[in-house]
């Protein structure tokens, strides 16, 4: 037993150690500088200032693509059989026509009855509406991704036009943009770049960083961190470095995506025809030194953007998350249109298109990937019963062409004809009295934009809940900062709804667990009997 | 008189063990925020205003891990929200034992993502870290951490304040007093 001294002592041994206690103050590190962009210098064999035929003052879009075609004989006639300038893309398996043209987003929603407002993105002039002349070399835009000025600017509204004249831009802010100075553009093409490519998909849904995630405004001049291979002071590649381009034909669409490349390093030069886009097709199928070779296995059910995107929207842009256009059209008292913004200046309601959510440092969702998407398209029957999934990623476990991808789902609830059940094409924008930006009449604005997409409105109108994918394939980070083990192997990890796989840590094999705990059991039982008889043989000894 | 010894030495061995592993959870606190990181740092910096009839202003906006990003390493979002009032840092400024606690002004709140993708606020233990260094100090701090607790009282009926991206040093409530603290 011990004495009263002996309980007392390690109490007062705790109470003289408290006293003792002392603080540790933190060092301070100061911020490095933040990179200036670089400057990239011209390697062109031609100066473009130099030619005659571009030492016009050109009244329009069309005339310097006029003006290009004198030398670039064939670029127009290779554009038009891109879906850069077509919109459309028929999956080869589904047989879905696919494309801007036809798909319906839970974003803007749909082109169709809105095309003047759209084709700011599109690589074209005019696209007003179903007259529009897709045989017109003219009418081909060679400057929205061959502009090195950065003073290109192709406005919503203006059919694919930039401004000849000065606009008010943005609308009622009091600010004028000059006419576009196409002659000084046209002198100063080149290569397109990030910031080309960037105009239109880094801003996609209305925004910059509103659709993708992992493409935004801050990828013109990335860090490191950002994107290992888009390093502006490191790799620098630029978007066509990996989307190569064959006849003006970019390749990596989302409509065709490779989900799994198993054929290994793409030589250049070589016949092979397949996306060269994929991680593969320059890292090979076993990327990771031999002393990782556990790594390398990993490939067989990963697609490697699982691991080497950790997150995405990972600058200081939010992303936009969800959009629910049910509470879209109120009005302040005055009937002026409301718009609120959150506490990082993001809009979170407009009266034009309802209630946003947004978010940074985003960690993706997963899911089972064999680059087929089945996608819900007009006519496709639907109901708010259930969350319409826009676009359907196809594959799991036992497919040998999936793989598990990091993807980003969009969610919203948008429009439908509930007499039809049918997503419904809406006319948002436009300077007519029917487009809902202008007059907020859900019925009217429906009218219109169904009998576009050629059907008639049942007068029903609904909103469903939908869920749109994208895999996460840009803002690739440093290897250093990959995803560890630890991530995925534990219980409630990254993969914790993934289903079809065995993953050790996160999953019990209860016949392991059972013969495990009972050998330690028997061996906690042996110690005990063990010690038993010792202390008794001790005991009958002593 | 052996035991009693040994039991001293256990003693302090055990604390030294159970402090080394759990002093961290004492002198730091974390919460989940229901909000994103910079609507949660705006609700922080309205809160914060809302108290200067205590003497709190504005003193800082700063993010770490834009100077991680520049060295070229990803790390989730941090921003810590700075604040002081000169009723407290007066009173431990004015003596000689308690001015090395400026070390600890201004008062930060940190808030940031997990790998969770969750947003969490994370606080000192003023009142606990008060008592460390005696009465006067402990009586000062005693307050801040009440102070601090009504920072963290969210209204879900008020919209989201815009953040106020106020420049460290810098008062940005107009307290020309917060740019000492």
């Amino acid at each position: 037993m011990f004495t009263k001294d002996q309980l007392i002592a390690p109490v007062l041994g705790i109470a003289i150690a408290m006293a003792l206690l002392v603080a540790t103050p933190a060092g301070a590190t100061a911020p490095p500088a933040v990179a200036e962009p670089v400057a990239e210098k011209s390697k062109s064999t031609a100066d473009h200032s130099k030619f005659e035929e571009l030492d016009i003052n050109f009244k329009s879009g069309p005339e310097v693509t006029q003006a290009c075609l004198k030398c670039h004989t064939e670029a127009a006639k290779q554009i038009h059989k891109t879906k850069h300038w077509s919109w459309e893309y028929t999956n080869p398996v589904t047989g879905q026509k696919l494309g801007k043209k036809n798909v319906i987003n839970n974003f803007c929603t749909s082109v169709t009855s809105n095309n003047s407002f759209c084709s700011a993105c599109h690589i074209g002039y005019g696209w007003a509406d179903d007259s529009f002349d897709f045989t017109s070399e003219a009418n081909v835009d060679c400057i929205v991704c061959h502009d090195t000025t950065g003073n290109y600017k192709k406005l919503p509204g203006l059919s694919g036009h930039p401004n000849y004249e000065t606009m008010e831009w943005p609308p009622h802010s009091g600010k004028f943009r000059p006419p576009t100075d196409l002659k000084k553009i046209a002198q100063n093409v080149g290569p397109t770049s990030r910031k080309t490519c960037g105009t239109c998909h880094f801003r996609g849904g209305g925004g910059d960083a509103v659709k993708h995630g992992d493409l935004d405004s801050s990828l013109e001049n990335p860090g490191r961190y950002l994107d290992v291979h888009m390093d502006s002071e490191g790799l620098n590649f630029s978007c066509s470095r990996c989307h190569v381009t064959d006849e003006h034909e970019v390749s990596g669409s989302r409509y065709a995506v490779t989900a799994a490349d198993e054929k290994g390093v793409l030589i250049p030069g070589s016949q092979d025809t397949r996306n060269p886009t994929t991680c593969v097709a320059c890292h090979g199928n076993t990327p990771h030194p031999d002393k990782m070779a556990k790594l390398n296995d990993h490939t067989r059910k990963l697609a490697c953007q699982t691991c080497h995107i950790p997150a995405y929207a990972r600058s200081t842009l939010q992303t936009k998350m969800s959009w629910d256009w049910s509470t879209a059209g109120k009005l302040d008292e005055q009937g002026h249109r409301i718009q609120l913004k959150n506490s990082a200046g993001k809009v979170v309601y407009d009266s034009k298109k309802g209630n946003f959510t947004y978010d940074r440092y985003v960690v993706p969702e997963y899911q089972w990937f064999n680059g087929e998407v089945k996608f819900t398209l007009f006519g496709d029957k639907v109901s708010d019963d259930e969350v319409v999934k826009i676009n359907d990623f196809q594959g799991d476990a036992d497919d040998p062409d999936a793989r598990i991808w990091p993807v980003r789902v969009f969610r919203g609830k948008q429009m439908y004809d509930k007499g039809l059940q049918t997503l419904a094409v809406m006319h948002t924008a436009g300077e007519d009295d029917a487009a809902f930006w202008g007059n907020y009449d859900w019925d009217k604005a429906m009218e219109w934009g169904m009998r576009a997409a050629g059907s008639e409105y049942s007068g029903e109108l609904g909103f469903v809940s939908t869920e749109m994918s994208w895999p996460i394939t840009h803002m690739v980070s440093p290897k250093e900062d990959a995803l560890g083990c630890e991530s995925c192997h534990t219980d409630g990890g990254r993969l914790a709804g993934i289903e079809g796989i065995y993953l050790p840590a996160r999953d019990r094999m209860p016949l392991i667990d059972t013969i495990g705990f009972g050998l330690a059991l028997l061996a906690l039982i042996g110690v005990l009997i063990h010690g038993g008889i010792r202390v008794i043989l001790a005991k009958r000894e002593g | 008189m052996l035991k009693v010894i040994i039991g001293f030495i256990a003693g302090i061995a055990l604390l030294g063990i159970v402090g080394f592993n759990t002093a961290g959870s004492f002198m730091m606190v974390e919460h989940e925020s229901p909000y994103g990181i910079e609507e949660t740092a705006a609700r922080i910096q309205a809160n914060i205003q809302k108290m200067s009839h205590r003497g709190w202003t504005l003193s800082g906006l700063r993010d770490p891990s834009k100077a991680v990003a520049n060295s070229g390493r990803n790390v989730p979002p941090v921003l810590l929200v700075e604040a002081c009032s000169t009723d407290y840092s007066g009173v431990l400024l004015a003596d000689d034992q308690a001015r090395i606690l400026s070390i600890m002004m201004p008062c930060t709140i940190t808030i940031y993502k997990k790998e969770d993708g969750k947003t969490y606020i994370g606080t000192m233990n003023s009142g606990l870290m008060g008592r460390l260094f005696g009465k006067k100090v402990a009586a000062v701090m005693d307050e801040v951490a009440k102070d601090q607790a009504e920072f963290l009282k969210f209204d879900d009926s008020e919209p989201a304040p815009p953040l106020i991206r106020v420049k460290p040093g810098g008062g940005s409530a107009g307290g020309p007093e917060a740019a000492g603290c």
